[in-house]
Parts: structure tokens; sequence; C-alpha cells
């Protein structure tokens, strides 16, 4: 038998995908990027047919007294969050890890519930929990004990850093799991009491998973949009994305110039801080397995202190997190809600029915609902794509993949929205997909990108390479063995981030506040719409059905389909 | 035209190292033959198994099979592996943990259109040489790590491919699964007839199984003979190292009469030798002696020079024999003995026949 030499293939499926994935990565940042570089530099609004070019935008912002006000209010703001957020989820990690603590299992559950609610709606359940006119605060009132003021800086620390716990939590968690139980069975040979095995061995240890966890949490929380919003926006407290969007949607001028100086300064400083981030990963060892069945040594007896120590956790998970949020659901069903009056006797559907009757409320509803079962499904199949292209092809422009697909991070949610809209608006022929489904979820995808690359990813990695190539040997091509081997084997990891992105999508709210419109409305949205007209219980009905969905999704997905779902 | 696997001038460079990984191997495996790349961790023999299986890309090189030239860098012919029909053996096996074993044999038929009954009875076919026809049901992680190596094999050789590419096929087995496996993984070879490249770090694999052995060190091809040539003649000082447990003494050539040398070392004794190599050597040069030692005998009996005495350093109980370390004055010896050692002194012969002669590596 004998071949013709051949070139390399012309064409082949395989570079078909490959290149999709290197430009469809790059269009997804530069499309809502370029638009504001380029406002940063016009002096009129860039749908002005006037193109004047300058540099008065920075000038002007830089010289702002405020601007630098905000930037320093911002950045104490997200580390007063970011400390106390480590602080508590480390403790709490400890404590249900590695500690004989009374209902640990049923602890570690509830400790997690904000990581899957908005914080939107967290917010407005501490609003209406401890606000100046909250359930709690007018109860505390009556008895004449001392009150607080939620509206705030400690007030927004208190409950950004609620919001946040979980993801500390679960960090210092898979972290503590990773550790080798042998570095602790050593110290306790070497004399070490369990105590003092924890101070000077576990804790210690865990110092790249605080480190890294630290970076991540001051980056969330310097674009942080809902909390500072909600409970700050009353009393004139600001940060910088609350800012950008009082400038761009509140303010009756819209000074298109500053919102762009603005979000190119916050992206920057961000894309700093994640590229610190970034260095980090490297010296961690992420993506190593848990190796073999060592014993974990015995767990650290809280001794007489135990029930003592239990009641604390109990009461930071009642009163920071069940109370909150059930104040909400109550709310959800009564005409209005105070300690004065027994809800009980009030129960009614009316806010329900007041959403529902509304045509624009309720298109709201159900376009979260489609975004969050087709944009997040298409979603994870590009993520997937992409994942195989950077870490399971030889392909050349694999590392530009790798690097595209994470970089959205450097974006805030209200960023992205602010970007794409200004490309919809420039951009002649796409302007019409503005007000849809279409641009909302390209826009949702752009920013949950990195989450979901960085969902598949370490799964991918895991997979022994050894199967692709067996299969390339067999006589399969690239796109062949993702079809037949690798995307089969990842199926869970697929399954599980497709929900992670369903309910991320589902919360979101920052990403559609400019991008929306007539027709194009979330549940985030709608919200914000309600709350600005003074409609606490339509906000909380409508919470009410966003927690209800995620908790749908949730024990759906982890019950029926056996999805883990922090597996971090 | 006979299909023997050619592999000419095969060049491989990682991206950012300054060393090259394979440096200019060339090498001819005859249609039906098992040659073993054989060589320590990092000597480039997996990397040559790779570039033969189109998964690296080499920087310079011809490989073909027969007229089927798969790459020609020169030409700029690379064909991906899909396209180049050959069956591997992995080391992990490989084995696709979604699929059962039936639909793993199966894979490549199905990609190439076979359906149906042939699909199969050709499946069966292969599972039936390796014995394993009645798990065609199972998944892979019911099976034993003998089986899955088996399953992994069935896989590779269903679609009768070109080659057959083996990259440590035995080395998760136990030690005692192993030695059975080599026995049936070379049957097997015999049966189908199949032109074979395998890779392995172990000799006595090697020994065991090939007909041809290269020996790589740092990317070269030190050695390409037979096994027992490769025993008994090594090209390099490396390749007698490498190749069972051996000893060297520093010397200088005393005389030479044709290919009968003698040699003195550093003491003075003079060691009569023959080479066999067809290397040139002349008087007063400073050469390196090699032996095994299981060629060095105890001299017991009547024998004409080659006699060294040497003092026991150590001996070490392996099981079925003793192997001392001794000093000869000259330089350390291992020798092995059945018995143990009565004394701590020996006087040892050394066979002419069996002494090596390179020249002395800088």
């Amino acid at each position: 038998m004998t071949s013709t030499p051949l070139t390399k293939p012309r064409f082949s499926w395989d570079r078909v995908v490959q290149w999709s994935m290197v430009i469809i990565t790059i269009t997804l940042v530069v499309f809502p990027a370029w638009p504001i570089v380029y406002q940063s530099f016009l002096a009129k609004p860039l749908y002005d047919k006037e193109r004047d070019f300058t540099l008065s935008n920075y000038t002007k912002m830089l010289a702002n007294d405020k601007f630098w006000h905000i930037l320093g209010y911002t950045a104490a703001f997200a580390i007063a969050a970011t400390i106390l957020a480590l602080a508590i989820g480390i403790l709490l990690a400890v404590l249900i890890n590695r500690t004989n603590l009374p209902l640990r299992k049923f602890y570690s559950n509830l400790v997690t519930i904000p990581y899957f609610v908005s914080p939107l709606v967290l917010a407005f359940a501490w609003m209406e929990m401890y606000g100046p006119q909250g359930f709690g605060t007018i109860l505390v009132r009556t008895l004449k004990l001392p009150t607080w003021q939620l509206y705030s800086f400690w007030g927004i620390v208190v409950v950004a850093a609620m919001y946040y716990i979980p993801n500390t939590f679960l960090y210092a968690t898979s972290s503590l799991a990773l550790s080798d139980p042998q570095l602790e069975s050593a110290a306790r040979i070497g004399g070490a009491t369990p105590f003092q095995t924890i101070l000077r061995v576990t804790v210690p240890l865990l110092r790249p998973a605080i480190l890294y966890s630290a970076l991540l949490t001051v980056v969330s929380a310097l674009e942080l949009l809902s909390i500072p919003l909600v409970l700050g926006n009353g009393v004139g407290i600001d940060t910088l994305s609350t800012y950008i969007y009082v400038l761009g949607v509140v303010g009756v001028s819209k000074d298109y110039g500053a919102i762009a100086v603005v979000a190119i300064f916050v992206v920057l400083l961000v894309t700093v801080l994640v590229y610190l981030q970034g260095k980090l990963t490297t010296l961690e060892r992420r993506f190593v397995t848990v190796g073999g069945k060592a014993t974990r040594p015995k767990l650290l007896d809280l001794g007489k202190m135990k029930g003592v120590v239990s009641a604390f956790v109990g009461l930071y998970i009642l009163l920071g997190i069940i109370l909150p949020l059930a104040c909400i659901v109550l709310e959800s069903f009564v005409p209005f809600l105070s300690p004065f009056a027994n809800p009980f006797k009030m129960l009614t559907w009316e806010n329900y029915q007041g959403i529902f009757s509304s045509p624009a409320y309720r298109q709201s509803v159900t376009n979260s609902i489609y975004i969050s079962i087709f944009a997040a499904g298409i979603g994870i199949v590009f993520m997937a794509l992409a994942s195989l292209t950077a870490y399971r092809s030889t392909f050349k422009g694999r590392n530009i993949v790798k690097y595209m697909a994470l970089y959205p991070r450097a974006f805030p949610g209200i960023i992205v929205g602010i970007g794409f809209l200004w490309a919809f608006l420039l951009i002649p022929g796409v302007g019409s997909l503005r007000n849809t489904l279409i641009a909302m979820s390209i826009a949702f995808v752009m920013r949950y990108l990195p989450l979901g690359f960085s969902a598949v990813s370490p799964a991918v990695m895991q997979v022994s390479d050894e199967l692709d190539r067996a299969a390339r040997v067999g006589g399969a091509t690239w796109l062949g063995t993702v079809r037949h081997i690798l995307l089969p084997i990842l199926r869970p990891a697929l399954l599980s981030g497709y929900i992670i992105l369903a309910i991320s999508f589902l919360k979101e709210y920052a990403v559609a506040l400019f991008l929306f419109s007539e027709g194009s409305r979330v549940i985030g949205t709608t919200m914000i719409e309600l709350w600005k007209q003074g409609g606490a219980e339509p906000v909380a009905a409508l919470s009410t059905i966003q927690m209800a969905i995620t908790a749908f999704l949730i024990f759906g997905s982890t019950r029926l389909l056996g999805v883990k779902l922090h597996g971090k | 035209m006979e299909n023997n696997l050619i592999i000419q001038n095969l060049t491989k460079q990682f991206a950012g190292v300054s060393s090259v990984a394979i440096s200019n191997v060339n090498l001819t495996v005859k249609e039906g033959s098992l040659t073993t790349l054989l060589g320590p961790s990092g000597c480039g023999k997996s990397t040559t198994l790779n570039c033969i299986a189109g998964l690296e890309e080499p920087t310079q090189g011809v490989i073909r099979v027969g007229d089927f030239v798969m790459t020609d860098i020169g030409k700029g012919v690379l064909l991906p592996p899909e396209q180049r029909q050959l069956g591997m053996v992995f080391q992990s096996y490989a084995l696709w943990p979604h699929m059962k074993v039936f639909d793993n044999v199966a894979f490549s038929l199905k990609l190439q259109k076979v359906r149906g009954d042939e699909l199969k009875k050709r499946v069966m076919d292969s599972l039936d040489l390796v014995g394993l026809a009645d798990l065609a049901d199972r998944y892979p992680f019911q099976l034993s790590g003998g089986q899955q190596q088996r399953v992994a094999l069935a896989r590779a050789v269903v679609t009768r491919p070109r080659l057959l590419l083996l990259d440590e096929p035995l080395s998760n087995l136990d030690a005692k699964i192993r030695e059975q496996a080599r026995v049936w993984v070379r049957e097997l070879q015999q049966r189908v007839g199949i032109t074979t490249v395998y890779v392995t770090h172990d000799q006595s694999e090697a020994f065991a199984m090939s007909d041809m052995i290269a020996v790589m060190n740092k990317g070269e091809l030190l050695q390409f003979a037979p096994p027992n040539e490769l025993y008994s003649n090594p090209a390099t000082q490396f390749v007698a190292e490498f190749i069972g447990a051996t000893s060297f003494l520093k010397g200088v050539i005393a005389s030479m009469d044709g290919s009968r040398l003698t040699v003195r070392v550093a003491n003075g004794d003079i060691l009569k030798l023959t080479d066999r190599s067809s290397k040139s050597w002349s008087v007063n040069q400073n050469v390196t002696i090699a032996i095994r030692s299981e060629r060095v005998e105890m001299a017991g009996a009547q024998r004409d020079g080659n006699i060294l005495n040497a003092g026991v350093k150590s001996s070490t109980y392996l099981g079925s024999k003793w192997q001392h370390v001794v000093d000869t004055g000259s330089g350390s010896l291992k020798v092995e003995s059945v018995d143990a050692a009565t004394s701590d002194r020996m006087s040892l012969y050394l066979p002419p026949d069996s002494i090596l002669l390179f020249p002395e590596e800088k």
C-alpha cells in the first residue's frame, strides 16, 4: 500500500473549532472593551455625530476630589469586608472540619446558603430585618435596647462579609481536605496538643489558600454594586460601582466621558489584582487530587466549651442568614410587615398577583428562566470547548484561549453592561439585537466565562491525556476525540458547571442594569426598579421567587442528578 | 517491497530547551519484528515513540513504513496520529472508563465504518486473541490490571495496524504477572506477525522480548543490535554499564598482537584480553576495561594468569546468590558467587574472552 506524501491538510474541522474558540474569546473581551476606551477620549457622548478627541475626561476625573474620596472609601470597604469574611470563614471552617463541634454537619450546609443567594436579595433581606425600619430593629427598639445604623460604612461591611463568608469558608474547607493529614499527625507525635496542632500547623498550612481567597474577595468587593447601593444610596455613601451607576442611570445629565474613565480605572485596578491572584495560583497545588486514604488525626475535643461554641455558631447562622431570609419570604406574603401586627393573620398572594399581572414584571421572571436554561446550556458547551482547546490540543493559539477566557474576570458586571450597550449602539447592523435576550445572553456568557472555564478546567486536566492519545492513534480526529471520549468522561463536571452557571445567571443583575430595555428585563433589574419606587413587598416577592427557583435547581441537580456543586 | 519501519535523521528539540530530546536517530525495524527502545528515563525513547505515533512533532527527520510516509519534515509531511493507522498501548492502558470492554475495542473499527456482524466478529476475534472474550460486557474498572492491559492490547491490534507501539505497557503490573505478561505479549506479537516498537527502561524485559534492542541515552542512539550481541559486545561504556552489573577498571595498553592485547591496571597487574570491537588501539593508550560480575570466577583451579587478588569490602545475600564488592588494589569489582565468602580475601580469575575494552572517557 502506497500513499502520496501530502502536506498538512488544508481544511479540518478540528482547526475550525479551535480557531473559533480563539476568535470568540477575543471578541467577547474586545467587543465591550473598545467602546469604553473610545468614549474615554471623546468630548461628547459616543453616539453624537461630532467626534472631538480629548484628554479632558481624564484630567477632569483626576482633579475631582470626589473621585479620590470614593476610591479611598471603596478600598477601605473592600479590605474591611475581606478581613471580616476571612476571619469568620476560616474560624467556621476549622470549627466545622477539625473539631467535635456539636451539629457541625448541619451547620456546614447552612453556612453556605448566601453563596446561592443574590447579593441583591441579601441586601434587601438585611434591610427588611435590620434596617432603620426593619422588623428586628423595631423589635429591639421597643424593648428599649440600644440599636444600630445599618445604613453606614460598617453596616455595608457586615452585610458584604456575610455574602463572602461562604467563599472563604469553602476555600478553607477544601484546602483543609487537601492538606496532608500526616503533617498533623507528625505534630501530635512531636508532642503538640490537638489545639496547638491546629494553631501551629493546620492554620499556617492554609496560608496560600487564605492569601488567594483574600485577593478573590477584595476583587469581588471592589466591584460589588448591590449591597452598597441598597444600603448606602439613601445616606450618600458611594463606592466606585455605585458611582458609575449614579453617573449613568440616575444622573440628570449623563456624563459618558466620566463613566468611561472610572470604568477604565476600575478595570485596570482589578487587572492588577487578578494578575497577582494568577501568580499565586501557580504557587499553589490547586489541582493535586486528594491522595491516599490516610486517616485523619482525631478531631480536636472542644471539651466543656463545645456547647457554648455550638450555640454561638448557631446564633450567627440564625441572626445572619436564617432570620433575614425568612423575614423577606414572610414579607412577600403580607401587605406590610411589622412587629406590631401579627403577619400570620394577614397572609395574602397580593404581592405575587401584582408581579404576575404586570406583563413587564412577569416577563422579567420568564426572561431570567430562559437565560438560565438556554444561555447557560450553550455557555457551558462553549466554555468546555474553550477549555479543551486550551488544555487538550496542540493548537498554536491555545494559550490565547487560556488567557482570554480568564480575562473577563477583570470586568465588573456593571462595566460589562455599559460596554455591551455602547457597542450595540455604535456598531451598525447589530443594533437591532440590543433589545433582545440574545444581547443579554452574550453579555452574561462573557461575564461568567472565567467562572465556567475554571469550573470545567480542573476536571479537564484530571483526565489522563493517554485517553485522548489512545483515541487519536486509534483513528479519531481531535474533534472526534472530544465528542466520543472527553465530553462523555467530563459529563459530571459539565453538568455541575451548567448548574453553577444557571444559578449565576439567575442571580445576575449588574450586567443587565445598563443593558436591559423593554423586553429584556430580568428579575434583578425589576427588583431594583421596584425598590426605587419604594415597593418593599413586591421586591420581597421577586426575591422569594428567585430563591425558590435557585433552591429548585440545587435540590433537583444534587438530589436527582447527583451533581456536586462546590467540590472546588 | 518490504514494509520495514524506517526512521531517518530523527531530531526533536523542545521549544525553550537548549538540549535536544532526540538527536539524529536512524533506525530500521524489520517487518514483523519486535524492536525495543531501551534506556534510562529522559533518554528520548518515549519521545521517539511519540514521534512515530504522530503525538509529537519532530524538528527534523523522516518516518515511514515501506512507502507509506508518515513524517518527512523536509517535505512538509506530517500526518496527524489518526491518519497513520497504528495501534498503541499506553503505560496506564488508557482504557476509556465510560465504555465497556467491547466498545473500547470497537472504537477504531466504528470510525472506519465497520458495522454489524463484521464489527462484532472482529472485536470478539481480537478479544479471543487475548483470552478475554467473556469479559466483553464489563467496564474497565471491573477488570484487574493484567486484564486491562490485555484489553488495551486487543484494542491496539483490532484494526490490523501497520505498527504496534508499546509504551512501557508492563510497568504497572505486579512483578509476578509482569513476567507472565512478557511471554504472552511476545507470543501474541509473533502470532499476529506485527511490526512492533516497544519502549521500556527494564533491561530484562528488553532481553526477554526483543529481536533487536536500541539503547538510547541523552537523546542519542548508542547501539542497535540483537540482545546477545548487546550483551557480549556493548558499543560504549554506557551500554556496558546499563546492561547488567558491570565493573570498570582503568589501565594502559601494555602490548598488542592483532586482537590480543594486554592491559596493565593501576597496581601493575597485567590482564590478557581478546578485543572484539572494531576500534583501533595503540600501545600506552589509556583505556577502561569492563567485566560483568557473573563472569568473574573464583580462582580455585589452576589458571594461567589473569588473576587478581582482592580484599572483600562487602557481601550481600540476594537469595539465589551472593554479590561481593571487592578491592583489587586497582579499583573495585563486583563479583557473584553461589556460596558465601569464606575469608576476607579472594583471588579472582578474569577470563580473557569476557573482558571488554573501551577508550578512557574524559
